[in-house]
């Protein structure tokens, strides 16, 4: 159980401050300045954190593409020579599948499920807090391959043997391989915890079909990744005994078959796809009936389309692989199977459009990235539909096209969902409002720039330029409206306009922190728990634990039904609502103390496989610290004695009672 | 033409519904209007894949060209319900609607639609995934192995043709139009794929693994092809050409093919070449007949010098029209572009006079001889093959004086 206790803002029972910690050291037991942020286990801390993580490394990502396009805009590009451009388009997939998206979602799902729920923290902070660490030691790690001798250049499928120390014989796989590697203990872990928290820390009253579409997606998810990331764990070891230990695994001159690899990643790389774009679907579905002022058209099938993704997911993964020789029947298989998944993605289109349907739009710049989202998504997924049909694929896969289709839905769906969440949750997370003029000025320009980036890249493809080509030449460009030249062009000058665009939202950002207004209440009249709370949420959530009776609980406390008209009357407003709770807040809340051992945990990880690729006397001090930090943390004091505390057998029954220690 | 033109008709309405889709406002579909009115045609786009040249390709062409217009009917139809309800629904003061949460019956009915859809193209699908599966009737033979960063050609004898000796090519795969094609594809090294988008989709070329892709040309013709797995440094440098004769002119390139071996003229700059090619090149490099000094046969032995165990067989040379993987041209600007431009039914005869020497690309060739890494990237540097245990991948620096460019070039045009 919880070590300390904090008061809270308006009604202040007791304030406790345990006198004596116990443990190998000490445990931080209040903490401010950097230290709030280095030992916190508070879920909306390591939310914000996970988030900050996900925005730099998507304009390191970012960046990468720009040099990708700059490359790419003139026949025979001189920007970067072959070795460094192959290095570049590995570490831009990378880092945006994996550092930025990945990231991004764990941090929205950190910050909001708890809210969501009406929980006042993770199942498990201190671990919560050990996977953002691994999370951000990874994404440094395998970034620093850039300096320590050369980045990843295999591409981020890594097809073997391609992958074998003869065919990429720099460190850069192995940071790739042991980073994504630590990477992965961080889904895990995050995973695990999400479930948990999602399973047994519902507020009174919240049956599954009450849950907010939001939280429902990310569940999703979590399985997801709890089953896929074992696989490409497996697939990762693989390659790096091979590179490391001379194990011959992807090893064709000892009877290996090198599609094993591509059966391996794809197990996991499909599921992947849809672990990268559920969040932003979860993201959508609760921005459009806000300012629809409606419910989710169909939750009931919102939800198990989503879960239905969730189980077709994992029969989809050869469709990577129509050109690589699965002989026919299993091409037919999993052409089937391809365009049978398509179906619950299209109930999502359908309930999206009909949730706006009779209702009472209002276009805020949440809802036009939202709105973006279903026209571009759409788009994305046709020509997905395209490439299920096996024969057209086997033209298609690996040139533009594909990198087209993949585009429209990560950053038509993941992107434009991500920043629509942004403009959204902005006033929960920091008190503040995005300014939505320059809102609207960051949606044209990210959606004009986003079609106009890979918008051409379909006719690229389907005039047959490949992908992964570090240069492409004028011998092939052929002439005519449909020529390589202009749409490359186009395609460089677009990828500009999307960085403005993009370069617009960090400037917003800036200029709302130095604006001093704070945000109303609620200030999108909202519908979901997250709102039955201040702006940004108290460090223990909600003052009392909320007993929910409605899908969109906290709508149906601010309106109720007009018998006669059937249309909506207010009966309170949100701070009318708020005061209330206050007035009842619980007297006693414990929240989880700080701990040291996350990051030391983490840190001791990096330095491990540091060591694997430079020198094991350096892998065993990794060891020895992880064995410490590992008593450290187990013998950790997680209850401190009675004595410390005020009674707390008067506090009510509330979801906080199960915030465990971990 | 008229095929051609019907085609860039599709491709263009696809492209104007994409866009629509794609931007959605009205000021950008000027932009699909126009696009529609300027695409004349995608004119000599060798890798379009939307001009098929033979029936693998076509079969493709006739299953994709009513998925991408299905496809696109449908993005057109989202949009306009979006567009729509943005208007329609506006926020204009109207009263929080009526909180429904759905309608069962109407999102069944959504549900089964895009299904039933889809279970049409499905079947469509299948019959064309086992029509090009389909190997049982293959007319002729030919084994494509890919290593970094070229393919090989490997006619295997099939008298019908004339081949009664195996023909070992690289850099353009010559067959026989009207004839249908097994290629047989492997690897020597990492994977790759070979695809010429006018003939057929890809296939992979996976080291362990013999998998077939048919080939098919309609008539006479050059078509231009690329590597699509990435396959390492020098991807983008791995490009293929396959020419389709007709079958005369075919029975004329196997007859040259298996021509026995010329010797330079005594005392002639080609013949101090071959005296330069043994000293060198030969480490690597076949030409079939070549004799040493001492009269006996110059055996070339790649796999001692490179990771993949083979280096292009140089016999005929100047019978094709590219080398380095086909990155760069033997012909000259000129020379090649009239050969590519040449009419279905003179493209045999051009293809056929191969590359004389006022149509050398010397600049291209004299710079390979000089220094091939700096024209293509490879692993060539001594001190990059620590983990290859010294073999090269690709073709290293050979320090020649320009002298013996001179007589080597000199040499390589004997090599008709």
């Amino acid at each position: 159980m919880a070590i300390i206790e904090r008061e809270t803002e308006v009604v202040v029972p007791v304030t406790v401050t345990p006198t004596s910690t116990y443990g190998v050291l000490k445990r931080p037991v209040s903490a401010t300045g950097w230290r709030a942020w280095v030992f916190t286990v508070d879920h909306k801390k390591l939310g914000l954190m996970y988030g900050a993580t996900a925005m730099f490394f998507f304009i390191v990502g970012g960046v990468e593409a720009l040099l990708i396009r700059l490359q790419l805009a003139a026949p025979n590009g001189k920007v970067l020579n072959a070795d460094l451009y192959n290095q570049m388009f590995t570490m831009h997939a990378t880092t945006m599948v994996f550092l930025f998206v990945m990231p991004m979602a764990a941090g929205l799902a950190n910050y909001f499920i708890p809210l969501q729920i009406g929980a006042r923290d993770v199942a498990f902070p201190r671990i919560n807090a050990l996977g953002f660490w691994l999370l951000l030691f990874a994404g440094i790690f395998i970034n620093l391959s850039w300096f320590l001798g050369g980045a990843a250049d295999g591409g981020w499928f890594m097809y073997a043997p391609n992958s074998g120390p003869v065919f990429s014989p720099t460190n850069g796989i192995d940071f790739w391989a042991f980073g994504l590697q630590i990477a992965g203990i961080a889904s895990l872990t995050g995973a695990i915890n999400l479930i948990v928290t999602v399973l047994n820390m519902r507020a009174p009253g919240m049956t599954l079909m009450k849950m907010p579409i939001f939280t429902w997606m990310m569940t999703v998810v979590q399985f997801l990744l709890l089953f896929a990331v074992p696989v490409i764990t497996v697939a990762l070891f693989l390659l790096s005994f091979q590179r490391n230990f001379g194990a011959r695994f992807f090893d064709v001159a000892a009877g290996a078959d090198p599609l094993l690899w591509q059966h391996l990643f794809w197990i996991f790389g499909h599921p992947e796809v849809y672990i990268l774009v559920l969040p932003a679907f979860g993201i959508v579905s609760e921005v459009l009936p806000v300012f629809s002022r409606k419910p989710l058209f169909g939750y009931p099938f919102v939800v198990f389309s989503g879960a239905a993704i969730g189980f077709v997911g994992w029969g989809v993964w050869a469709h990577h692989m129509f050109a690589s020789g699965l002989g026919p029947v299993s091409v037919a298989v999993f052409s089937l199977t391809t365009m049978a998944i398509a179906v619950p993605t299209g109930v999502k289109i359908i309930n999206w459009t009909l949730t706006m349907w009779g209702g009472k739009l209002y276009f805020s710049t949440a809802m036009k990235f939202s709105i973006g989202l279903i026209v571009l998504f759409t788009v994305g997924g046709l020509s997905g539909v395209t490439h299920s049909v096996a024969p057209s694929d086997t033209q298609q896969t690996d040139t533009y096209y594909i990198v087209a289709h993949f585009h429209y839905v990560l950053f038509g769906g993941a992107v434009l969902g991500f920043f629509s969440g942004f403009y959204y949750w902005w006033p929960k997370m920091f008190g503040k409002m995005l300014n939505e003029r320059l809102g609207g000025w960051n949606f044209w320009l990210m959606v004009i720039g986003m079609n106009m980036t890979f918008g051409p890249m379909h006719i690229l493809g389907l005039q047959g330029q490949p992908r992964r080509m570090y240069q492409w030449t004028e011998a092939r460009a052929g002439e005519g409206f449909f020529n390589l030249a202009f749409w490359n062009m186009i395609a460089s000058i677009g990828s500009f306009v999307l960085a403005v665009g993009i370069l617009l939202f960090l400037i917003n950002v800036v200029i709302t922190a130095r604006n001093p207004t704070r945000a109303p209440l609620d200030p999108w009249n909202s519908r979901s728990l997250e709102w039955l709370t201040s702006n940004p949420p108290k460090e223990h959530n909600f003052d009392v634990i909320p007993t929910v009776h409605h899908l969109d609980e906290f709508f149906h406390r601010k309106y109720e039904e007009d018998p006669e008209s059937h249309t909506m009357r207010q009966i309170a407003t949100a701070e009318e609502i708020m005061a209330e709770q206050e007035r009842n807040a619980d007297k006693h809340i414990h929240m989880p103390s700080p701990s040291y051992w996350p990051i030391v945990v983490a840190f001791s990880v990096l330095v491990i496989t540091f060591g694997m690729i430079f020198s094991y006397l350096i892998a065993a001090i990794g060891g020895v610290t992880l064995l410490f930090a590992s008593f450290g943390w187990a013998l950790e004091p997680s209850t401190a004695p009675e004595s410390d505390f005020e009674s707390n057998s008067s506090t009510p029954g509330t979801a906080l009672d199960s915030v465990g220690n971990s | 033409m008229n095929h051609s033109l019907r085609h860039s008709n599709l491709k263009s309405r696809v492209a104007s519904v994409l866009l629509v889709v794609g931007k959605k406002y009205r000021t950008l579909f000027g932009v699909a209007m126009a696009s529609t009115v300027a695409a004349g045609c995608a004119q000599n786009a060798p890798q379009d894949t939307w001009q098929p040249k033979g029936p693998n390709a076509k079969i493709i062409d006739d299953l994709q060209q009513p998925v991408f217009a299905v496809a696109g009917i449908i993005g057109l139809i989202v949009a306009v319900a979006i567009i729509y309800v943005i208007f329609k629904y506006k926020d204009r003061g109207q009263p929080i609607p009526e909180q429904t949460h759905g309608k069962p019956a109407l999102e069944i009915t959504l549900t089964i639609i895009p299904a039933l859809i889809l279970a049409v193209v499905a079947v469509f699908t299948f019959g064309a995934i086992f029509k090009l599966a389909k190997t049982d009737d293959t007319e002729m033979i030919i084994n494509v192995t890919g290593q970094q960063w070229w393919w090989e050609y490997d006619y295997p004898v099939q008298n019908e043709f004339g081949i009664n000796q195996p023909i070992i090519s690289s850099g353009q795969l010559v067959m026989p139009v009207g004839t249908k094609v097994l290629l047989r594809e492997t690897s020597r090294d990492v994977i790759h794929s070979y695809w010429i988008p006018a003939l057929n989709g890809k296939r992979d070329a996976v080291p362990g693994r013999v998998q077939t892709l048919r080939l098919e040309a309609d008539k006479p013709g050059l078509f231009a092809g690329q590597c699509t797995e990435f396959c390492g440094l020098s991807h983008a440098n791995m490009r293929m050409e396959a020419i389709a004769l007709s079958k005369a002119d075919f029975a004329k390139w196997v007859a040259n093919q298996q021509a026995a071996y010329v010797a330079p003229e005594k005392d002639s700059l080609a013949q101090q070449g071959e005296a330069v090619f043994l000293n060198q090149c030969v480490r690597c490099h076949q030409v079939n007949g070549l004799l040493r000094a001492d009269g006996t046969p110059a055996i070339a032995a790649p796999d001692e010098n490179v990771w993949s165990g083979a280096a292009p067989n140089l016999t005929h040379l100047m019978s094709r029209n590219t080398f380095a993987g086909a990155t760069f041209d033997l012909l000259s600007k000129q020379c090649r572009d009239e050969v590519w431009n040449a009419p279905s039914s003179e493209i045999g005869e051009k293809y056929l006079a191969g590359v004389s020497e006022n149509c050398l690309n010397q600049k291209d060739l004299r710079g390979w001889l000089r220094n091939a890494p700096a024209m293509k990237p490879m692993y060539a540097n001594p001190t990059q093959l620590v983990a290859t245990g010294g073999k090269y991948r690709g073709m290293p620096y050979l320090a020649l004086s320009e002298d013996d460019i001179s007589k080597l070039v000199a040499y390589l045009l004997t090599l008709k």
